[in-house]
């Protein structure tokens, strides 16, 4: 079933979309959780469990395939119109942002690894709370696309902008933190790419709920939303301008 | 031109290219059956227009009615009018031998007529239009060639029309209705009968044809609709519930009963 609310005439189709919603929200799931595997594995500074978030997102490649294959297939023998058509494509295009918020999620993980190698650095706390934003923000859009609930896409699409505040202050610490002691650069570096990571998952996230928007409606977000992540602002002391 | 013309409901999906047939508030009724109800519609010149809808909703019958065809059996009544090019083909004084010329229709089996593939085509003219020899055999070659059967059928013109495959006697009938030089021409479900190749020959020519035609099909196949037309209509219960570019109308339907339709969900 989709947002026309009938079943089909041939049962199993419904079978086939409704096992694809499935496919996706399991997958969301899981890159979540590898968000949050990962920031764990940053505080602990535990390696080996950081090779294991590493490796487990071939688990979310593995299912972006499978999605992918159950698309094409459905193009293919259901030849699917009007909502079913935005429907399977959408899966199509959410399934894609998902396997780049697993990316993500593997590279903070990644990285945690010659994080845990040099000294510890008080900054390094911060990164959690921007996680703690990120994954709300995809179990939040994962819920809306569950429930095809366009209102709560549309206010994930809106909170990016908490996103990228905190992504801006916490750039700003860093450098804070590398000015005072060049000592604190190379740990600080690799925090730096850890939040554009997490705030690169907010952009997906947005993507997403863009998707169910035009899943539901057949027409594009095109409401304006503030962007402020201001760091590639060219001068550092106006970053908040 | 008329009171039930000013009176008319609103036309759907006036088109951005000027309208070779106008429908307004067409009313068709047998033995006291409101057949169609109230339809308005502007059909647009030199593009395809699809109608679709489940059995009984009317389709064939609006196609029917464009070229009168209804008017051979008794008890039946249609009331509104449908201009072509100005002119109200259903006033009684519109000459039927002149709407026959300008509106060609090909139905869902190929009929062709018990003789050669040549006279076929030539029948009808001749019907019409008095030629020479030479002039006929002009415009026989000029219908096949037009109708993409050519090829297939030019070192065997004077064979039985009845030989020729399913796909070729469409193609042939296709070929009888455009020698008469038509303006309008009628497709009723022209392929049902085909496999897919000679429906996709069929697809490819009405693609030609709508350079010089205006063309109306009526088909089950809602694909084909999405091939192969411009424009889409959705008839249910004798109604025109909506009428919109096909493009619209098979990714983002305006009203539910059409999204309901075309997805599989009717019933």
């Amino acid at each position: 079933m989709n947002g026309s609310g009938k079943e089909h005439i041939i049962k199993s189709y419904d079978d086939e979309l409704a096992r694809l919603t499935g496919e996706i929200v399991r997958m969301g799931e899981l890159a979540a959780t590898q968000l949050e595997s990962a920031i764990d594995v940053v505080e602990r500074r535990d390696e080996r469990a950081a090779q294991r978030v590493v490796a487990n997102d071939d688990a979310i490649d593995q299912m972006e395939q499978e999605i992918s294959h159950d698309v094409v297939r459905l193009l293919a023998l259901r030849a699917p119109i009007a909502g079913d058509l935005r429907n399977v494509f959408a899966a199509l295009r959410i399934a894609a942002d998902i396997e780049r918020i697993g990316d993500y999620a593997a590279n903070v993980a990644k990285r945690s690894i010659p994080l845990s190698m040099v000294a510890p650095v008080a900054p390094a706390s911060g990164l959690a709370y921007l996680a703690e934003l990120a994954a709300e923000q995809v179990r939040e859009v994962l819920a809306a696309y569950n429930d095809r609930d366009t209102e709560r896409a549309y206010q994930v699409w809106q909170n990016d902008v908490a996103l990228d505040d905190a992504y801006t202050g916490y750039f700003r610490q860093l450098l804070t933190y590398m000015m005072e002691d060049p000592r604190n650069i190379t740990p600080c570096t690799h925090l730096l790419f850890m939040a554009k990571n997490i705030e690169r998952i907010g952009d997906h996230a947005t993507n997403i709920a863009e998707n169910i928007w035009f899943q539901v409606h057949g027409e594009p977000l095109n409401k304006q939303r503030i962007k402020r992540d201001f760091t590639s602002n060219p001068e550092p002391g106006r970053l908040d301008e | 031109m008329n009171d039930s013309a000013l009176a008319a409901p609103p036309v759907q999906a006036a088109a951005a290219t000027p309208p070779k047939l106008k429908v307004r508030d067409l009313n068709f009724y047998y033995d006291g059956f409101h057949a169609l109800k109230g339809i308005s519609m502007d059909v647009p010149e030199k593009q395809v227009t699809a109608i679709i809808g489940p059995s009984g909703c009317g389709k064939s019958t609006l196609l029917r009615i464009f070229n009168r065809i209804y008017a051979i059996y008794p008890k039946l009544e249609a009331r509104g009018s449908i201009e072509l090019d100005g002119e109200n083909i259903l006033a009684p004084g519109y000459s039927m031998n002149r709407l026959r010329s300008k509106v060609g229709m090909v139905f869902q089996k190929p009929v062709p007529f018990p003789m050669t593939i040549f006279e076929n085509v030539a029948y009808g003219i001749r019907h019409h239009e008095r030629l020479s020899r030479s002039e006929m055999e002009a415009r026989v070659e000029q219908a096949l060639r037009s109708a993409a059967l050519w090829d297939e059928v030019k070192d065997k013109l004077k064979q039985n029309a009845l030989g020729l495959s399913g796909g070729q006697q469409q193609r042939l009938c296709i070929a009888r209705a455009i020698a008469l030089r038509p303006e309008v021409l009628l497709l009723d479900e022209p392929t049902s009968a085909l496999d897919p190749i000679a429906t996709g020959r069929i697809e490819q020519l009405v693609e030609e044809l709508k350079h010089e035609y205006t063309i109306v099909i009526v088909t089950h196949n809602m694909q084909q609709a999405a091939r192969c037309s411009d424009r889409t209509a959705f008839m249910y219960l004798g109604e025109l519930i909506e009428f919109d570019r096909t493009e619209q109308i098979f990714t983002k339907p305006g009203k539910k009963q059409t999204e309901d339709y075309i997805t599989g969900r009717f019933g």
